[in-house]
């Protein structure tokens, strides 16, 4: 039975059906008669759908009008975007003064400046700017929303985060031009290399309180004016009250996990009720009684405005769910890495910080991001106990007198900003897993 | 079994062992549930000394090197570990930990991590030596297992034998004053097992007190002072390795040399 083959055998072309579009579409949707009946049939249905949403969302349009009653004098069938598009500051920015819009504004900005350096590539240090995104950034975004006073507690605040968003740009931008970072520059403009690791710490703490002093006393000058937070609105108040509830998910997931995994009875069994009270109950019951039952337990003369309640209500169910998400990349993680790294000395919470929990949490993205897209659609309840957030402006479109009934084009415009929103957030976690993932095959 | 059959040719290594006592076990007693794993274990480990652990699975062999670490508690009895006694105080035990390495059967390296960070983790963390020096530190250790060239690569980029290398180059890098091997090999393909008995017969050479649980009986005859046979949570016979090959005493350790000599 032996055989030996002594030429090569030399590499052929390929079937068409794996290299020609229309090899592709003979082997997909044309492989068997009853695939071309479906095809062609999923075909009629597509095309008859999409040319009625064509003709009466956009060639029957109405996108200029001053009430419905003009939309139906133009067009009888098609979609009325003229009241949309008049409502467009208030759907975006809900009753926040119109003079005053350039702060909700100059917020994004600010936290996209602050953000960017994160998806720069040469750019150091990144998780301090991302810690000082999650803990600084919300009181200078916070005094910008909502102005008015700065208390000392505001002044310190906001001071420190001014300082540090200009500490992180430079930063940003000396990594991306000369591959340094800011105290290395420092350090290096002050001719201070040779001294020892505490006097260099010593100067740069210097330079940082007097940018701190500096800072202060000109911002002492600075106020804007104040706007209740019931002028809150809109799409502005649902990124407010979801991103809050969004950053403080995590940190407050991972205590909460780490809690029902304690190995200290009181503090296990707290995490337990907490978490499992929280999930077992629906989110606009929690924000029912957050609202109206919470006040009830606080001293009197105790006045918490609905916003907070509703914010810490949106924080504490978020965690508790964020907490099963990260107990489950916890339990993922092999009892030999535990192991492992208490071989290597490491105690408790460097054994979490440096080995366990960056695992768990790369685990977990998808899980994490989902929690994240359902969190963001959630804080529409809000709507229900009076807060005009996104869905809300939409929905009082429809009471306005000019408009009054029109409910489809304002609701039909916002499922697609939120579609567009949690698209993104989808895309970039998958971005964000094949990224991390990269190099570590198993 | 046969991987350093070419080593016994070249006869033992000197024996490093000094009289001081670096590890002692007096009545060490522990259970899994009911079950009773270590039974009124007594042992004196002095510092350099090589002690290779054998036995069948389940003998417990691997329970008591996992003892002097406390990755187990153990019920009764004391453990000694370079003049610290293994009780609840959490600092000692992270003391002992830093000052014992461990290299296990599965590697458990840290798959997020590149291999030089995996060996500076704890340089840099637990001891606090600064990033350079710890970075330096790995290098050379990386060196000494022969695969400095693996440094920025990933766990999952390497082969068994390297990643069990980087393994023991990740314990050495806390300058340990005690080395555990618990089955280093067992997980090995056999052209892997050799490369990896190579690095530690060199480690040997150095005067590291090791105590190795292995099936390798070539190298045990090679680098071991002592060998210690445990069947059942007993340590059933001790003895210098010739005398432990060639004149076992026990009925116990008679049968399992037959097994695994003879296959």
């Amino acid at each position: 039975m032996s055989m030996v083959k002594h030429e090569k055998t030399a590499p052929r072309d390929a079937p068409l059906s794996e290299t020609t579009f229309i090899g592709w579409l003979q082997k997909n949707l044309f492989s068997s008669w009853i695939n071309t009946i479906l095809t062609i049939i999923s075909i009629y249905i597509i095309y008859s759908v999409s040319k009625s949403l064509l003709i009466w969302g956009v060639l029957d349009a109405v996108w200029v009008a001053e009430n419905r009653r003009e939309c139906f004098a133009i067009s009888k069938h098609g979609a009325c975007w003229a009241g949309v598009l008049i409502w467009f500051d208030n759907i975006f920015y809900g009753r926040f003064p119109r003079d005053q819009i350039w702060r909700v504004n100059l917020g994004g900005l600010l936290l996209v400046l602050w953000m960017a350096p994160l998806w720069l590539p040469r750019v150091k240090d990144k998780i301090f700017i991302g810690l000082s995104t999650v803990f600084l950034y919300p009181f200078l975004a916070g005094y910008l929303f909502a102005g008015g006073d700065k208390g000392i507690f505001m002044q310190v605040m906001t001071t420190g985060a001014i300082v540090c968003l200009i500490g992180n740009t430079v930063h940003s931008i000396l990594g991306m031009t000369s591959g340094r970072s800011l105290p290395e520059y420092l350090i290096a403009v002050l001719g201070k290399e040779k001294a020892s690791d505490g006097n260099q710490r010593n100067t740069l703490l210097a330079i940082l309180a007097v940018a701190y002093v500096v800072v202060y006393a000109l911002q002492m000058g600075w106020t804007v004016m104040a706007v209740p937070w019931s002028k809150w609105g809109g799409m502005h108040l649902t990124l407010v009250i979801s991103g809050i509830g969004i950053t403080s998910a995590l940190p407050g997931g991972i205590i909460l996990a780490l809690g029902r995994r304690s190995r200290l009875p009181v503090i296990r069994v707290l995490s337990v009720s907490f978490i499992e009270i929280f999930r077992s109950v629906p989110l606009i019951t929690v924000l029912f009684m957050a609202t109206t039952m919470f006040p009830l337990f606080m001293p009197e003369g105790f006045v918490l405005n609905k916003l907070v309640q509703v914010i810490i209500a949106v924080c504490l169910f978020s965690a508790c769910y964020m907490a099963e998400t990260v107990r489950a990349g916890l339990q993922a993680i092999p009892k030999g890495q535990y192991e492992a790294a208490h071989t290597i000395g490491l105690g408790y919470w460097g054994m979490m910080a440096f080995v366990v929990m960056p695992q768990a949490l790369k685990h977990m993205i998808p899980n994490i991001v989902g929690s994240f897209i359902g969190l963001l659609k959630d804080t529409t309840l809000v709507s229900i106990i009076g807060l005009f957030d996104l869905l809300g402006m939409l929905r009082a479109i429809s009471q306005d007198i000019p408009w009054r009934g029109l409910h489809h084009e304002p609701l039909i415009f916002g499922a697609a900003l939120f579609f567009v929103i949690c698209f993104a957030m989808s895309k970039y976690s998958r971005h964000l897993e094949v990224k991390l993932s990269a190099g570590e095959k198993h | 079994m046969t991987a350093v059959d070419g080593q016994e040719t070249q006869g033992q290594l000197a024996s490093a062992a000094s009289s001081e006592v670096i590890i002692e076990l007096n009545q060490v007693n522990k259970w899994f549930g009911s079950f009773h794993v270590l039974k009124d274990i007594n042992l004196t480990v002095h510092k350099g000394e090589r002690i290779v652990v054998c036995g069948p699975s389940g003998s417990g062999k691997s329970t008591l090197i996992r003892c002097i670490n406390r990755l187990e508690e153990h019920q009764r009895g004391d453990i000694v570990v370079d003049g610290i006694t293994l009780d609840k105080n959490l600092k000692n035990i992270d003391h002992i930990r830093s000052e014992v390495g461990m290299v296990f059967q599965s590697f458990n390296l840290f798959p997020h991590l590149s291999i030089l960070e995996n060996l500076t983790l704890g340089p840099i963390w637990v001891r606090k030596i600064p990033k350079a020096e710890a970075r330096d530190i790995a290098m050379s250790y990386l060196e000494r297992v022969k695969i400095p060239e693996q440094a920025e690569k990933f766990p999952g980029q390497l082969s068994g034998g390297q990643q069990q290398r980087v393994a023991i180059a990740r314990s050495l890098c806390m300058n340990p004053k005690i080395m555990l091997f618990d089955e280093p090999t067992s997980a090995l393909d056999p052209e892997m097992i050799k490369e990896v008995l190579d690095v530690m017969v060199e480690l040997a050479a150095t005067g590291m007190t090791m105590i190795v649980v292995t099936h390798e009986m070539g190298f045990a005859k090679t680098i071991a002072d002592r060998v210690i046979f445990m069947d059942e949570g007993d340590i059933v016979e001790q003895n210098e390795p010739n005398e432990f090959f060639n004149n076992p005493q026990s009925d116990r350790t008679k049968q399992f040399l037959s097994q695994i000599l003879t296959h």
